[in-house]
């Protein structure tokens, strides 16, 4: 027999669903009223909450398969907790904007960052940082925008999710996770693993497809105030040019940001590894869109700066640099590699030098406008890749660790192009090309 | 869910369980419910990168608390397990689903393996005032085990441990068929091979031709998984886990499923049949 320890006898109300402080509480209950209230008040809970200590609703059971659906029109779901199972649709729908409520107040408080449609009539306009500050760039041929920091593809989701807890209509442009043309169920896992100031993932494409995406997100991306680039991805020319049309039209989109650090069916190079086949790609999307088409590179590219220009030529309207650097963890206790698919792609602070280096390169190669990416975390390191020629940049797995971070960022060269007495943002724009050697970049000892 | 930066109140070892912290955090606690997570920065920098995902161990709205178990099993765990009293943490929560006690449940059966006492101990203080509750835990040893004294008299607890040194050796599973019996639903969190086995009994009912007893409560249970995560807010994929409804994420449809939802494979969560 196992150890058991008995139940102590409780002698319990008959109506099971209520507590014993339950009924207890009911008798007293216009005497606590009014103390409810004021705790209520204090820590944020509900009138009932706060009276009984209890969740205010019973909860529903779980439905995975409707959750998912929802999931799948572009319906977050709320925790299933936060259900009620047979409230009335009026006490709820008062709950809820007592929640919201509560969202709001906790945000200001303890993230600082408070929408102005969130606030009340009488404060709406929020000052922040970066008011009245210049900080206005294109981040690609024909695509101007307010602040030089987007978020990166697959580290900001459809921009629906990192939504519901910061501002995102601060930010410059967000960039949506890899769309390819059909669904695609990613990798197995495990997909994603911790290194050093970085991680790996390999989470294998994972998309609805672009049919699904432009369906659900397009009914959500104009009221998130946020220009959307869409990150193309493909395993053949026809695969890329098939998500542009897919997507055309969609509300909410500004540009294409093209992934082509896909293998190619054909051979198995990565598109982006070969001058040609990336312009192959570039110009097969410039000719069905009129929107500005970004190529973004891959540090696996023999010579990137071969590949940047080949795409300028193409007619690419902008480059991003750069995606992941590829990589491997080995569990030792289990003698094989930890992710799912062996190899995975590097990012975070770990893989930064490796991409101010690129961008550094790439800028004095080609004249059209660079989106900085890889290891952002400030503004600090936003700077660094700014001077290195950059127009903007790209933050991604900073957000993991700190979902404020690209607006901290935003704050941050606000604050710089205030304190260093800067007309606007864009003139720090290369400034350690002019301040370095000529041949640096290119030369090194060791 | 929101961003709170709690304040640590204080902090104990619990045997070979892990470390116990309390946590100020009345933002977090005014929404949280058993079977929820917070994920929590490992430190102020960027290394370790990764927030770190644990349950709540307990909630109490009036004091504004939250209590979380941290075994420390690497950097992240350890960081967080070393703060003391007064030292900030910054919190992301609460996160994903939770589970649901029925209105009409009257015989509770908790089920518990390693960490995963967390949210079982959170349910058993929440409903053992108004339903029997009886919570089954298995260890691989005595210190192992949650202490008994740190849950509601009026709660059952059996116990089970896979050395011997605390009842008689064996799993929890093999404690189970009984209590499945007599109870009306069944919660249960703890390591994959745990959930799998229990999995295993349900699978068995499922497709038993004679009556079992306990049936309908395997086929309605409810089970917190884990999975190693990135964002935790539904964007980056790196959690999902194969369900009979396709990939689910465990930050957001999960953590808490339908038993009877997760796709097993050898003890293991099945996995996604596509490589790249
Ligand atoms: C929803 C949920 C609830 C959890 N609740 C608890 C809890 O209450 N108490 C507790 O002690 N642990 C809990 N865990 C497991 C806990 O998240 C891991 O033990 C922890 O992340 C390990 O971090 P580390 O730095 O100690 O170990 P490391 O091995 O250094 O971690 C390296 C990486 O792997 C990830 N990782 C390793 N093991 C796990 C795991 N089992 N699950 C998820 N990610 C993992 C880490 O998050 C990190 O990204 C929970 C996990 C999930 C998903
Ligand atoms: C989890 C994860 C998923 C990613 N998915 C994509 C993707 O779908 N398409 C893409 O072009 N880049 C993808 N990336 C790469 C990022 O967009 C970015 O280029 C890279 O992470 C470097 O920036 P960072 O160090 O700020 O994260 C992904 C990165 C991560 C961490
Ligand atoms: S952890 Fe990123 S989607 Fe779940």
């Amino acid at each position: 027999m196992p150890w058991r320890r008995p139940r102590k006898h409780v002698d319990r109300a008959r109506d099971i669903g209520r507590s014993e402080e339950e009924a207890l509480e009911e008798k007293a209950e216009h005497a606590e009223e009014d103390e409810a209230v004021e705790l209520a008040a204090i820590d944020g809970a509900s009138i009932v909450e706060a009276a009984t200590g209890e969740a205010e609703d019973e909860r529903m059971p779980s439905d995975l398969a409707a959750k998912l659906g929802a999931a799948a029109e572009g319906h977050e779901f709320r925790a299933w907790g936060e259900e009620a199972e047979d409230r009335e649709v009026a006490d709820r729908e008062v709950a809820d904007r007592e929640v919201a409520d509560r969202e709001v107040a906790g945000r200001d408080r303890v993230v600082g960052t408070a929408r102005p449609e969130d606030t009340s009539p009488s404060e709406a306009v929020v000052a922040h940082v970066e008011d009245g500050v210049d900080l206005e760039v294109e981040v690609a041929r024909g695509l101007r925008l307010r602040n030089p920091v987007l978020t990166a593809s697959g580290t900001f989701g459809q921009g629906v999710e990192y939504a519901e807890l910061i501002d995102v209509s601060r930010l410059g442009a967000m960039v949506n996770k890899g769309t390819t043309v059909h669904a695609r169920p990613g990798n197995p896992q495990y997909r994603i693993a911790e290194t050093p100031s970085g991680i790996l993932n390999s989470i294998g494409l994972e998309n609805p497809g672009a049919a699904a995406v432009a369906k659900k997100y397009g009914k959500e991306w104009p009221g998130l105030r946020l220009p959307v680039i869409v990150n193309v991805a493909g395993y053949t020319v026809a695969d890329y040019v098939g998500v542009v049309l897919e997507m055309e039209g969609t509300p909410g989109v500004v540009a294409y940001e093209l992934n082509v650090s896909c293998p190619n069916v054909k051979g198995g190079t990565l598109f982006g590894c070969d001058p040609e086949l990336a312009a192959e790609v570039t110009r097969a999307v410039k000719a069905e869109t009129d929107k500005p088409v970004i190529v973004k590179l891959t540090p696996s590219a023999p010579d990137v700066v071969a590949v940047a220009r080949a795409c300028e030529e193409a007619g690419a309207d902008g480059l991003t640099a750069i995606n992941t650097v590829p990589g491997m963890r080995i569990d030792v206790a289990k003698r094989r590699p930890v992710l799912g698919t062996g190899t995975g792609g590097l990012s975070g602070p770990a893989i930064r030098p490796i991409a101010v280096h690129i961008t550094y390169q790439v800028a004095r190669a080609v004249s059209i406008p660079i989106i900085g990416a890889g290891g952002v975390t400030c503004a600090k390191d936003a700077l660094e890749f700014l001077m290195a020629g950059a127009s903007a940049v790209q933050v991604g797995s900073a957000t993991f660790a700190d979902p404020l971070a690209p607006i901290k960022t935003v704050e941050g060269l606000a604050e710089y192009v205030r304190a260093s007495g800067l007309a606007s943002i864009r003139d720090i724009v290369g400034a350690a090309q002019r301040g370095g050697k000529r041949d640096a970049g290119t030369e090194y000892v060791q | 869910m929101i961003l709170e930066t709690g304040r640590v109140v204080a902090s104990e070892t619990v045997a070979d369980l892990g470390t116990l912290i309390v946590v100020s955090a009345p933002l977090v606690a005014a929404r949280a419910h058993p079977g929820q997570f917070v994920h929590v920065r490992p430190g102020e920098r960027f290394d370790p990168l990764l927030r770190r995902p644990y349950s709540f161990n307990g909630i109490d709205r009036h004091a504004g608390e939250i209590e979380l178990l941290v075994k420390p099993l690497g950097p992240g765990g350890e960081w967080i397990a070393q703060r003391h009293p007064g030292d900030p943490l910054d919190l992301l929560g609460p996160l994903g689903t939770s589970f649901v006690v029925h209105r009409a449940t009257t015989h509770l059966l908790l089920v518990a393996g390693g960490t995963g006492i967390a949210p079982m101990k959170v349910l058993a203080e929440q409903e053992s005032a108004r339903r029997n509750v009886t919570l089954v835990m298995g260890g691989r040893t005595i210190h192992h085990l949650w202490p008994a004294h740190r849950l509601p008299a009026a709660v059952e607890y059996v116990t089970t441990t896979e050395d011997g040194s605390f009842g008689v050796r064996g799993r929890v599973t093999d404690a189970l068929p009984q209590y499945i019996a007599w109870a009306d639903q069944l919660c249960a969190c703890g390591p994959w091979p745990m959930l799998a086995a229990i999995g295993r009994l349900r699978h068995d009912a499922a497709r038993a031709t004679t009556v079992v007893p306990g049936k309908e409560v395997l086929l309605d249970a409810q089970i917190a998984v884990e999975q190693h995560m990135g964002c935790a807010m539904g964007v980056c994929r790196a959690c999902v886990i194969v369900t009979q409804h396709g990939n689910a994420r465990v930050c957001r449809e999960g953590p808490v499923f339908s038993l009877g939802d997760v796709r097993f494979a050898q003890g293991e969560p099945a996995t996604v049949g596509l490589t790249a």
